[in-house]
């Protein structure tokens, strides 16, 4: 009745609007979790962080790449042309055909096809480099894919499996890019098990390895909470 | 290729890396209520979050870190609202108030939280692009030239959109306390 008689005084009531209730735990750990993954992703990808922040000269080179590149389709086009017109000779195995498709052929362009197979090095870089950008890619979505399973289980209030997910986090993932929001849930979930003694073992583990986390004060107090819940 | 080297040296970048966290950390909650502010419902707050934050952390090298980030984060917040409708292809009806309903009886609430459900119910009744006006200038804050500024709209246009959506807000708070009167 008191707020139906300041009803019309929109400015009282959008005063109460104005307030920005913290987030639950829980959302925040996720999110800050999800981009630091963002982050980490981003350092795995040096090239694209650099043309992301390039000036506008370098533009140029770009044009100047993009017309190499061009020209060299054109010629391993042209060869190709070239070679379906000649007569092959008997003696050349398919697999010394293939590397001849490389762009770097214009020279031999008239030349029946007695090519050499491309050196080793050349054919055994290529699947080296995409290993090693795509690894830390999989390896941040698997640490993210089992801290949120690890959160799925702790907001359902399965704290064992969640547990056991934070364990095996730790196993595979000991100095991972979520050890944080890992240690974290650790010790929520056993403050919610009602295991005290090791929840505030936990929070001392994690207050030392994390000690300006942002986390740390509402873990204090979920581990005081869980200490009047269970003393 | 030398001249990229020198564009990009690990030391700040990753300095650079940590203060967008830390930025986006200390707005999170920000972020959260205005995102619930202009309609995404409860389930798709913390995807588009994280949209937000894809936004920040890709501008955040060009960023002015000199002014207030929150207009900023709103402009970015909005804009990522209005494509997930348009991705969408309907108004999505906020379930805020229903949710809160669920949660706590009407006896039970408190008045301050019973006027923040108010507010934002009666904001659900403002089309969007008003409200944006409404919550920026009134809620946050922020002078109506950087409202302006922000949702690419005249000075004009942005007084009209405020004036505008006030009168809705009211008419809806009317109506609103009404229904709970009853």
């Amino acid at each position: 009745m008191r707020l139906h008689a300041r009803a019309l005084d929109l400015e009282a009531v959008m005063e109460s609007g104005r307030e920005v209730p913290p987030a639950p735990d829980l959302v925040r750990a996720r999110l800050l979790a999800r981009a630091r993954a963002v982050v980490a992703t981003a350092d795995a990808k040096p090239p694209l962080a650099v043309m992301a922040v390039m000036r506008p000269a370098t533009r140029e080179w770009r044009i100047a790449v993009a017309a190499a590149v061009t020209l060299a389709l054109a010629a391993a086009g042209a060869t190709a042309a070239l070679r379906a017109r000649a007569p092959r000779s008997p003696e050349v195995d398919p697999t010394a055909r293939r590397s001849s498709e490389a762009p770097r052929v214009p020279a031999s362009a008239s030349q029946p096809p007695t090519e050499k197979p491309a050196p080793p090095s050349a054919s055994r870089s290529r699947p080296t480099r995409l290993h090693r950008s795509v690894f830390p890619q999989e390896s941040y979505a698997a640490e993210l894919g089992l801290l949120q399973r690890a959160q799925s289980d702790y907001a359902s209030h399965d704290f064992p499996d969640a547990l056991v997910l934070v364990g095996e986090h730790a196993r595979r993932f000991p100095n991972g890019r979520m050890a944080e929001e890992r240690d974290a849930l650790r010790v929520r979930s056993l403050a919610n098990m009602g295991r005290g003694d090791e929840a505030r073992h936990a929070l001392a583990d994690f207050a030392k390895h994390f000690p300006h986390s942002a986390l740390l004060p509402r873990l204090r107090q979920s581990a005081h909470a869980s200490e009047d819940y269970f003393p | 290729m030398g001249q990229l080297r020198q564009v990009r040296s690990v030391a700040p970048t990753d300095d650079a890396e940590t203060t967008c966290l830390g930025a986006y950390e200390r707005e999170l909650d920000y972020l959260l209520v205005t995102l619930r502010r202009l309609s995404a419902s409860p389930s798709d707050v913390e995807d588009l979050a994280q949209e937000v934050f894809l936004v920040l952390h890709r501008n955040w090298s060009t960023l002015d870190r000199t002014r207030p980030l929150r207009p900023y984060i709103f402009g970015v917040a909005f804009r990522i609202v209005c494509a997930h409708r348009r991705r969408r292809g309907r108004e999505v009806p906020s379930a805020y108030m229903e949710a809160e309903d669920q949660a706590t009886g009407p006896e039970g609430l408190l008045q301050s939280k019973e006027s923040v459900e108010l507010v934002m119910a009666a904001l659900d009744t403002v089309p969007l692009q008003r409200r944006a006006v409404v919550i920026m200038h009134d809620l946050d804050g922020v002078p109506i030239v950087e409202v302006a500024a922000r949702l690419s709209l005249t000075r004009f246009g942005a007084y009209a959109r405020l004036r505008k959506a006030r009168g809705e807000m009211a008419s809806a708070l009317r109506r609103l306390l009404g229904e709970r009167g009853r």
